[in-house]
């Protein structure tokens, strides 16, 4: 059990990633924070998988572009836990299109959800992080921040954002046991890639090296290693977990 | 309201925490940044801890304001603070000890204004007021 006794946030923990992670850190004996936008049902799931795992959960609803409602949450989870020691910014969105015809509101939704909802639960939590002194920020970015993709002007802008952010976060809050990283994501198997994966699926898997597409778990694992105390000396770093996809290495 | 000695303790008890400084280096002319090593995000740290052991609210820029000149040259020529700064820094810092930083105002220096013993007249004039408070309203 290697986050015994902790509070995570997750965002964005009702599928995907965040499921993978809220459901990874319960086993391992934190109390989770699962929090959703829209579906309450799978967030209602995720719960439910957890307690009966033995573990211990609870569903919070908030949009994370909306700060005021992000501030009460994070009371609100204080005032169940009375502490969170890690936060997870998961939550995340694309709405591709070539910047051509990008209308502005696909634009400002996805920086708002992703750049935007992660400074929103980062300020949110960090005060009671820094009067504990200690917690652990993971924000996952994504490998299109630094490998571009076309059509994914607002997404790659956003993640790009985020890097820079964790990096700059990391930083600040070196001094009192608060480490800051991030996590980049390649092709992983979720609701998000899988208009994507149903178009091009076997292009994608040719691109990747170890010739497979990622698992949610294996964004996870990450997550957990950032989250416990065997990365204590580890911060502002973005970590790639792609199987090989951000390499390169064209040719058979 | 506590006696001045009493006040001192637990600002020194504070640093002692906040800083991971020997108590012994704590003395009342120890300025903050220079002798006890503090950074930006420590400043921000001490005012929490003072707020909870002293269970009094510190309004953010009243104890440590930032960038009090803005590097407007009314208030700083030459990398002197001018008369007119100097009456800026009386207003804003009441409790701290104008005086003498006023015999060679160089603008680097204006962190050793925040000593240990600035922070202990801000508590008591802190505490003095809000206890008069108290005592009107009853």
């Amino acid at each position: 059990m290697r986050l015994q006794g902790q509070v995570a946030i997750v965002t964005g923990a009702s599928r995907g990633i965040g499921r993978a992670v809220a459901e990874l850190f319960a086993a391992e004996g934190a109390r989770v924070a699962v929090v959703y936008r829209g579906n309450r049902e799978a967030a209602e799931q995720v719960v439910t998988a957890i307690a009966q795992r033995g573990g211990i959960a609870k569903a919070y609803q908030v949009d994370v572009a909306d700060f005021a409602a992000v501030k009460n949450c994070v009371e609100q989870v204080l005032a169940d836990w009375g502490q969170v020691d890690i936060l997870v910014n998961n939550a995340g969105m694309i709405q591709d299109g070539l910047f051509l015809q990008m209308e502005p509101e696909a634009w400002y939704r996805v920086i708002q959800t992703n750049l935007h909802g992660t400074f929103h639960f980062s300020r949110a939590v960090v005060e009671a992080m820094f009067r504990r002194r200690r917690g652990r920020i993971i924000n996952i970015s994504s490998v299109a921040a630094e490998r571009a993709n076309r059509g994914q002007t607002n997404y790659a802008a956003s993640k790009g954002a985020i890097n820079a952010f964790t990096r700059a976060l990391a930083v600040e809050l070196a001094s009192r046991n608060i480490t800051v990283n991030a996590i980049a994501p390649g092709f992983i198997e979720t609701d998000m890639t899988q208009a994507v994966r149903n178009i091009a699926g076997e292009q994608i898997q040719k691109a990747i090296p170890m010739r497979r597409l990622g698992k949610p778990e294996d964004v996870a694992k990450v997550a957990l290693f950032l989250a416990s105390e065997d990365s204590a000396y580890i911060t502002g770093q973005v970590i790639t977990v792609d199987g090989g996809l951000s390499l390169g290495g064209i040719g058979s | 309201m506590p006696s001045k000695q009493e006040i001192y303790d637990k600002v020194v008890a504070t640093l002692v925490d906040s800083l991971n400084v020997d108590p012994e280096e704590i003395r009342p002319d120890a300025t903050l940044q220079g002798d006890l090593g503090a950074e930006s995000i420590d400043f921000l740290d001490i005012v929490f801890r003072l707020e909870r052991g002293f269970g009094i609210k510190i309004p953010r820029g009243e104890l440590f304001p930032e960038s009090i000149f803005q590097g407007d040259p009314e208030y700083v020529q030459d990398g002197k603070v001018t008369a007119k700064g100097i009456e800026l820094l009386r207003q804003k810092l009441p409790f701290a000890d104008i005086d003498t930083f006023a015999q060679d105002p160089q603008v680097n220096k204006i962190s050793d204004l925040f000593t240990v013993e600035m922070i202990c007249r801000y508590l008591e004039q802190k505490l003095q007021a809000e206890e008069a408070t108290a005592q009107s309203a009853s």
